[in-house]
């Protein structure tokens, strides 16, 4: 039996008193390769694709980067409170339509958007400032609506967080003269290069790993854990969740104003169920609980959804060509998330991070 | 002025009333068992002192500040702090992580890190076994384990009272009796109060102290846990015989 000899009280180890690091804070030496490894990743696919030179698997290589930033968004909060939220993509229209208005040439905006007020008609920055300012402003208007949302628990806080996501688009999709309503948005300058899209995911990578082991988020995953115990040792759970509703809303923001550079044309549906759905999948597919898992849940599905891209549009197998009938990559992504899901239900990471060294417990 | 002040609670849960006016008070370093069969009330009676189940009646105060409509997070940083039952450990974070949680409310103060640090070092030499172990998952720490980890995580926010619940849910008896060698160490020490509920009155006569006997969301019985627990009348008032 272990137990006995677990507790042994008296054992004070001499020589392990002595090389006892003067305690704190272990924390962020002990998990910094998480976003190290992350980030190595994204580079290297950055560098990959570079060096092949292909234009539309250069564009398809952005995508990926921006949902990357998108799902790591939604990890900060589902991930560290382990509620659901469905309503994460607003932020992402509001990062984007202000990205949207923060960069169109103002002759054009003055016919395509007149009801802006005239500060913002006058405004054109450059996309990377524009890109902060939205991820700002994503991130404030998503405190403002945490604010009312962090004191529901449950499947109360996951609908209202769709309440949210409809909200956004009702408003978005009516309100003609500052949205332009269903029309599509044009005149977003678009970034072609993959650079930009690189860097940002990689900062939304070290902003998430940050959070979480940061005393907010450390006391919002006690939380998720075990709310109870969690709120009997001092944990403010309503305050925990707003802090990280805030910091998502903020990287969802960013990955929206990105989105809409990489395609230059902005509507509100694109921002609706399906990148709902799509972006949800992902998290759930990688893991939840661990950033790598979401990171990771991105690019494996993504060269799913590729390599089925690929097949549908036909394969010379010597003399003939194998191609698989059109819809089946819809069909056949779906199976895929189900098999994986039922073989692993907390994820591919199952709520593991990857780093470099094993965690050393005797 | 006694630490704690407990007096004349009323707990229901819709129809069912589950403590019915309970008074009691504690002073600073007592100890006080609540002892009593299931359903007796000793765990709302335990929750709602810690702002965990709201109470329809009386009052509770804490150094003569009264505690009605504080979340349990504010109750935590007054220095009470409670051991909910069954061993709530963090389980998907690292044993140093479970006893950082919460330490963020000394966050601004004078010196906090400092203090931090110190208590982490005071809890790992109270309890070596989670220094052994501090970046080990605590969900999988054995049961011993995981009650020294909330009773250590209870520690860390500075409290002038621990209520736990049901130390020895589960643990075999060797193990339970190092528990409550650590928790008298602590009283000792720091000077600490205790407040512990236990099913069976074997432990309060076995460690000493108050204890207190409840039954259908009363006290039946009280005094000094020695005398009480060996007592007569014991039984009778556990299992709810009457003699008249």
């Amino acid at each position: 039996m272990s137990n006995a000899t677990t507790v042994d009280t008296h054992a004070l180890d001499s020589d392990k008193i002595a090389v006892r690091q003067p305690s704190r804070f272990s924390l962020a030496g002990r998990t910094i390769w998480t976003p190290l490894l992350l980030s190595l990743l994204l580079v290297a696919i950055a560098v990959i694709t570079f060096m092949i030179g292909s234009r539309p698997f250069n564009q398809t290589v952005i995508d990926v980067f921006v949902r990357v930033i998108l799902v790591v968004g939604l990890y900060v909060f589902i991930g560290n409170s382990g509620v659901m939220s469905f309503g994460h993509i607003a932020f992402t229209c509001l990062g984007a339509y202000a990205a949207a208005w923060l960069t169109i040439n103002p002759a054009m905006k003055k016919i395509s958007l007149p009801g802006l007020p005239e500060w913002l008609l006058a405004t054109k920055l450059p996309y990377w400032q524009a890109a902060v300012l939205a991820s700002l402003f994503a991130g404030v208007m998503a405190l403002i609506f945490g604010r009312v949302l962090m004191r529901l628990s449950g499947i109360a806080a996951s609908i209202a967080t769709f309440a949210v996501l409809a909200m956004i688009n009702a408003i978005y999709s009516n309100w003609e003269s500052v949205t332009g309503a269903t029309s599509s948005v044009v005149g977003i300058p678009i970034v072609r290069t993959i650079w930009p899209y690189m860097i940002a995911a990689v900062v939304a990578v070290f902003i998430a790993w940050a959070h979480a082991i940061s005393r907010s988020g450390l006391a919002l995953r006690a939380a998720r854990d075990e709310p109870t115990a969690a709120a009997a040792s001092g944990v403010d759970i309503p305050r925990e969740r707003l802090v990280a509703f805030a910091v998502s809303g903020a990287i969802m923001g960013l990955g929206g104003a990105l989105m809409a550079h990489s395609v230059g044309v902005v509507t509100p549906d694109t921002f609706y169920l399906g990148l709902t759905f799509t972006t949800l999948s992902m998290l759930v597919v990688g893991g939840m609980g661990s950033l790598s898992g979401g990171v990771i849940g991105v690019v494996l599905l993504s060269a799913l959804i590729q390599a089925l891209r690929w097949l549908e549009a036909g394969v010379p197998i010597g003399d003939s060509t194998f191609a698989i009938p059109k819809g089946l990559q819809e069909i056949a992504l779906g199976i895929i998330m189900i098999v994986i899901l039922a073989l692993r239900p907390t994820g591919l990471m199952g709520n593991r991070e990857v780093t470099l060294f094993r965690k050393k417990t005797k | 002025m006694s630490l704690l002040d407990v007096s004349d609670i009323v707990i229901r849960y819709g129809r069912l009333t589950a403590v019915r006016g309970v008074s009691f008070s504690l002073n600073e370093g007592d100890i006080l068992f609540i002892t009593g069969p299931n359903g007796a009330g000793k765990s709302s009676l335990l929750r709602a002192i810690a702002g965990v189940t709201p109470i329809v009646g009386g009052s509770i105060s804490l150094d003569g500040k009264s505690l009605a409509g504080l979340a349990p997070e504010d109750i935590a940083r007054l220095g009470l702090s409670m051991v909910p039952e069954g061993r709530h450990v963090f389980g998907s974070l690292s044993v140093e992580e479970n006893l950082l949680v919460g330490t963020g409310m000394h966050v601004g103060k004078n010196g906090w890190r400092a203090r931090v640090a110190s208590d982490l070092e005071a809890v790992y030499d109270t309890f070596p076994i989670l220094r052994e172990r501090r970046n080990g998952q605590a969900g999988l720490l054995s049961g011993g384990q995981q009650q020294m980890l909330v009773i250590g995580r209870a520690l860390m926010t500075n409290p002038r009272l621990i209520a736990i619940d049901e130390p020895s849910l589960g643990l075999a008896p060797n193990i339970t009796d190092q528990v409550y060698e650590r928790l008298m160490a602590l009283r000792a020490q720091r000077g600490l109060t205790l407040l512990i509920v236990e099913q069976s009155s074997t432990r309060a006569v076995m460690t000493g102290g108050r204890m207190v006997l409840m039954r259908g969301g009363q006290i039946v019985l009280e005094g000094d846990a020695r005398e009480v627990g060996t007592g007569d009348q014991i039984q009778a008032a556990y299992f709810g015989y009457e003699d008249h």
